[in-house]
């Protein structure tokens, strides 16, 4: 990075602070209350101007923070904050629509003093602690600041003003002397800023972008969070930090260089790995029932290897492999574990040690085998099920909601389903013969006409992910059709859903939406439907796809709706 | 009283079972090398093993021996105690009305470090002969789980309940019959068994069976295999054993035992041979019978159920027993003991003529499974889902079938 543009980039945040704040009484009173809760004894950090808007931090991206920060050997043994809300089919469009509960303001703060303490064990204090004291039972304030400004830089995302720098340092020196231990006030400074907003939500700033006059952009150090966040599913590392707070970050080559840094790191895989959690729908595993009585190979290790598989076969494809997207509806190369194998009727050879590590075994379907692709994993049929049986409708709209982005109406309140879940009825054994009855009735019709003909097909495996052919003793029939196109199997079903253009633009919409945790404005979206033209043509290929993303101006914006 | 040369010579007769055994199962090992491989070859993965029992109002004609407060009980009157007293010294956990710990109330097996037995620092557990026997109640009656296995049918053997094969020799259960944790039958198990199979499961191999044949879906000469894994098993969500899993076969011909079967109505049989099975478990370190039988129906749903017996080392079963005390088994050690080595029906030792083995039937169930070699190939499949409950987790409080359907 040249002195030139540094000067400009620091030129530029500083333009972007000189002009006053927006803030909603919605956006500032929780904002307010959360710092006096998480702060009492230090003033208020000055008020930044520009647009502000935050995110919630996902129970990961705290995780991570946390580990990337201190060290993978601090126990995070609780979740912050709880999983959120969805919205536009993605958790990080609604993180950015709620605030903090109390209840999760109250876990945070005992959570945060779970990991102070452990930053300020002894074993700890050469690594973590920058100096040491003149005097132990004594307050120090050059080794206090020390601490504060260094960890305070990197769970802000930004250097600390000097006001809070000074108000957390008066936090660590009021509890050292109460306590007459220098790194007791340390951890009290800690907590402090571990449940600070600034910590807790992910502070979005934005500032007059001086290359498109009119229009906002988020300043450097949101734009770093924004990054590594997005692609990292963490908080920004030193380069980032110091790539934003010498202006480089705002410069489009060293934006460039910044991006091909984070994409050829391996922490790709944890910002890959949580953007399809969330777009898969994974944290409904939280809650999900199998009814074991019904489906006895589906056990807590099933449950747990079945999202690990699906999100291992992703990474595989995508980044080890640098597969094409759309081969992922229908690869028959995955991993398994013993359990999951069982569940899939295929043999598995282990050399497992007794009480050792599941061992994850590179697997591959037979060419005649009915899995292929995700829709036949484990993770998908049984989430999207109920407990005791399976449901064409849920998997249908699943399909169309999650992997099409296409909105599947819920049902009328009023709509009678003993029919449809009479899974005894000895005139009506299947379910496709049941919802063939329901769809008579035409206010179920329209919306059972996009989901069933999908999750029919998917009949052919049970809640729990098992194969089979019949119900109730009646041959399961998993022809259909889609968008005109007649198949007769599980396989044509998921090569058409490969050819789909819609796979591909849901794709990038749900990429560009959870990375900037918020949906797409009017422009974007013409936009995102260039990209999508071009990568159906070129490949759908995910470091590529985070490459044109990222390099987006508009992605560093907060959008109209914002 | 046993003496010490009885106990030698007892040793000395089991390791000739093992020998014989061993070159057995030697010999069955080179030989499998040469098995027909069959059109198919299923695979199962043994949910469960357990002493068969059959417990009816004709088994113990003179009330049986109770469980630990009668055994106690009867200890206590055995050391000079009057009924009442000894009642009393067992119900306040082995002390008299002065407090004084007495020595008969204890269970052997249940000794702390440092504890003997009459002046002896041994466990009496462990040395059973060193008491003189009690002469426990021993079962009669008319039926009991088995096989023929002499070829004869003498006045005193039992009756099959479900087959109703005459000339059953179950010795094993005539010893063990009349305790109350042992006096029980189907779907009951007793209850040290039980708890003991569930607790050991998770942490010994697998024990493996494989069925090969030309269509094992119709009647045919089939080839039945049992090898040991070189995993544990994996259970299901309900406890039991999760049907379709896969497992490495051990290549040890200790715990390989191969037999010509036959498979009629679906009902699996073998020819009588020599069965080895290692456990490396606490109860059951190892498995061994002479001249087995074996009887297993197979299920629609693709697992197996039914007998397995033969000749047993008394001695291992007595082993058994002793590793898990008197105060888990709920039997008297001393007079288990004695009951068998008088019992024992056979392999005798060849210098003594004393039988070293003794009849005995065990429950078994089997449930789907994959099994490969060593370099992962598979060698059986498992096929059918496998039933809803297994192993452990297949006991159903459910009641037992009236004298009237067992006679049937």
């Amino acid at each position: 990075m040249t002195t030139d543009s540094a000067a400009a980039g620091r030129a530029a945040t500083r333009t972007g602070r000189s002009r006053g704040r927006r803030l909603s009484v919605q956006r500032t009173l929780p904002l307010a209350l959360g710092f006096l809760l998480a702060a009492p004894a230090a003033s208020p950090a000055p008020n930044p101007p520009g647009d502000l808007s935050f995110v919630r931090l996902t129970e990961s991206q705290y995780r991570r923070a946390i580990h990337d920060i201190f060290g993978n050997s601090i126990r995070v043994d609780d979740s912050a904050v709880d999983r959120g809300a969805r919205e536009g089919g993605l958790l990080a469009i609604g993180a950015r629509k709620l605030t903090l509960s109390a209840a999760e303001l109250e876990r945070s703060e005992a959570l945060a003093q779970r990991i102070a303490e452990q930053v300020i064990d002894p074993r700890r204090r050469a690594t973590l602690i920058p100096c040491t004291p003149n005097d132990a039972g004594l307050p120090d304030d050059a080794c206090a600041t020390r601490f504060v400004a260094r960890v305070g830089l990197f769970l802000f995302r930004r250097p600390l003003e000097d006001v809070e720098v000074r108000a957390y340092v008066a936090m660590a020196n009021a509890a050292t002397h109460t306590l007459d231990d220098f790194y007791a006030g340390l951890r009290a400074s800690l907590v402090g800023m571990l449940v600070a907003p600034d910590f807790l939500l992910r502070l979005e700033r934005s500032e007059p972008d001086p290359d498109r006059p009119g229009t906002m952009r988020l300043d450097a150090y949101s734009r770093a969070a924004r990054l590594s966040f997005f692609l990292w599913d963490s908080a920004p590392d030193g380069g980032l930090i110091e790539a934003a707070r010498s202006g480089e970050l705002l410069t489009p080559e060293g934006l460039i260089r910044q991006v091909e840094r984070l994409l050829n790191s391996p922490r790709l895989e944890n910002g890959l790995r949580a953007f399809f959690s969330d777009m898969l729908g994974f944290d409904e595993f939280a809650t999900l029932t199998v009814d074991s009585s019904l489906y006895p190979k589906f056990t807590k290790n099933v449950e747990d290897d079945a999202r690990e598989q699906t999100l291992r076969t992703i990474v595989d494809q995508l980044l080890h492999k640098n597969r094409d997207y759309r081969e992922l509806l229908v690869t028959r190369e995955t991993f398994l574990t013993p359990s999951l194998a069982a569940i899939y009727g295929v043999p598995l050879a282990r050399s497992q040690e007794m009480g050792g590590a599941v061992p994850w075994v590179p697997y591959r379907f037979a060419d005649d085998d009915p899995r292929a692709g995700l829709l036949t994993h484990v993770s998908f049929l049984s989430l999207h099920s109920h407990p005791g049986t399976s449901s064409p409708t849920l998997r249908g709209q699943a399909v169309r909601e999650n992997l099409l982005c296409q909105i599947v109406p819920p049902p009328p309140g009023d709509v009678d389903f003993s029919f449809v879940q009479d899974t005894n009825n000895p005139d009506f054994k299947t379910v496709r013969q049941r919802l063939s009855v329901h769809r008579e009735n035409p206010t179920c019709a329209g919306c059972h006409s996009l989901t069933d003909p999908i999750g029919l097909t998917l009949e052919v495996f049970d809640t729990s992910g098992v194969y089979r052919t019949t119900e109730n003793g009646a041959p399961i029939d998993p022809s259909g059709e889609l968008n005109g196109k007649p198949y007769e199997e599980i396989t044509g079903l998921v090569e058409i859903l490969r050819q789909e253009p819609a796979a591909t633009s849901c794709l990038i919409n749900r990429a560009f939406s959870y990375g900037a945790a918020r949906t797409p404005t009017r422009d974007e979206r013409a936009w995102l439907g260039e990209l999508a033209s071009e990568l159906r043509r070129d490949g759908v290929k995910w470091r590529d796809l985070m490459r044109r993303i990222t390099q987006q101006p508009d992605f560093y914006t907060l959008g109209t709706e914002a | 009283m046993i003496a010490r040369g009885d106990l030698r010579r007892h040793f000395v007769g089991t390791a000739t079972i093992g020998a014989c055994l061993a070159c057995v199962f030697l010999a069955a090992a080179e030989s499998a090398g040469a098995e027909s491989a069959g059109a198919e070859t299923r695979g199962y993965v043994i949910a469960m093993v357990h002493t068969a029992t059959y417990a009816d109002t004709d088994t113990c004609p003179m009330g049986g021996n109770g469980g630990p407060v009668e055994l106690r009980t009867r200890r206590v009157m055995g050391a000079g105690y009057s009924e009442a007293e000894a009642l009393e010294i067992v119900a306040n956990e082995g002390r008299d009305s002065e407090g004084n710990r007495v020595e008969a109330a204890q269970l052997f097996g249940s000794f702390g470090s440092g504890r003997g037995w009459g002046g002896l620092e041994i466990n009496p557990g462990n040395a059973p002969y060193l008491l003189p026997d009690p002469h426990i109640e021993t079962a009669q009656g008319r039926f009991a789980p088995g096989f023929n296995l002499d070829g004869r049918v003498d006045p005193d053997d039992f009756e099959d309940p479900e087959t109703h094969e005459k000339g059953v020799d179950n010795e094993i259960w005539r010893v063990i019959g009349c305790f109350d944790t042992f006096h029980v039958r189907k779907p009951v198990r007793a209850y040290n068994e039980n708890i003991t199979w569930d607790a050991v499961l998770d942490g010994m191999p697998a024990w493996l069976i494989s069925v090969s044949g030309e269509d094992l879906s119709r009647d045919g000469d089939v080839t039945v295999t049992f090898d040991r894994a070189l995993n544990v098993v994996l259970r299901d969500a309900t406890g039991g054993l999760l049907s379709g899993a896969t497992y490495t076969i051990d290549s040890d011909p200790r715990s390989h035992s191969v037999f010509r079967g036959r498979i009629d109505n679906q009902i699996l049989t073998i020819e009588p041979g020599d069965f080895s099975m290692q456990g490396e478990s606490q109860f059951y370190a190892i498995l061994r019978l002479a001249h087995t039988h074996l009887r297993l129906q197979m299920l629609p749903d693709g697992s197996v159920t039914g007998l397995l017996g033969g000749y047993q080392p008394w001695s291992d079963y007595y082993q058994w027993l002793a590793v898990r005390g008197e105060t888990d088994g709920q039997i008297d050690l001393p007079g288990v003991y004695y009951a068998m080595k008088r019992l024992a029906d056979g392999v005798p030792d060849p210098a003594t003529g004393e039988n070293t083995a003794i009849s005995a039937t065990y429950w078994l169930e089997a449930v789907p499974a994959f099994h490969t070699d060593m370099s992962g190939g598979v060698v059986s499949v498992a096929v059918g889902p496998g039933p809803k409950l297994s192993g452990p987790a297949a006991i159903q409080i459910v009641a037992p079938p009236s004298e009237t359907e067992a006679q049937q």
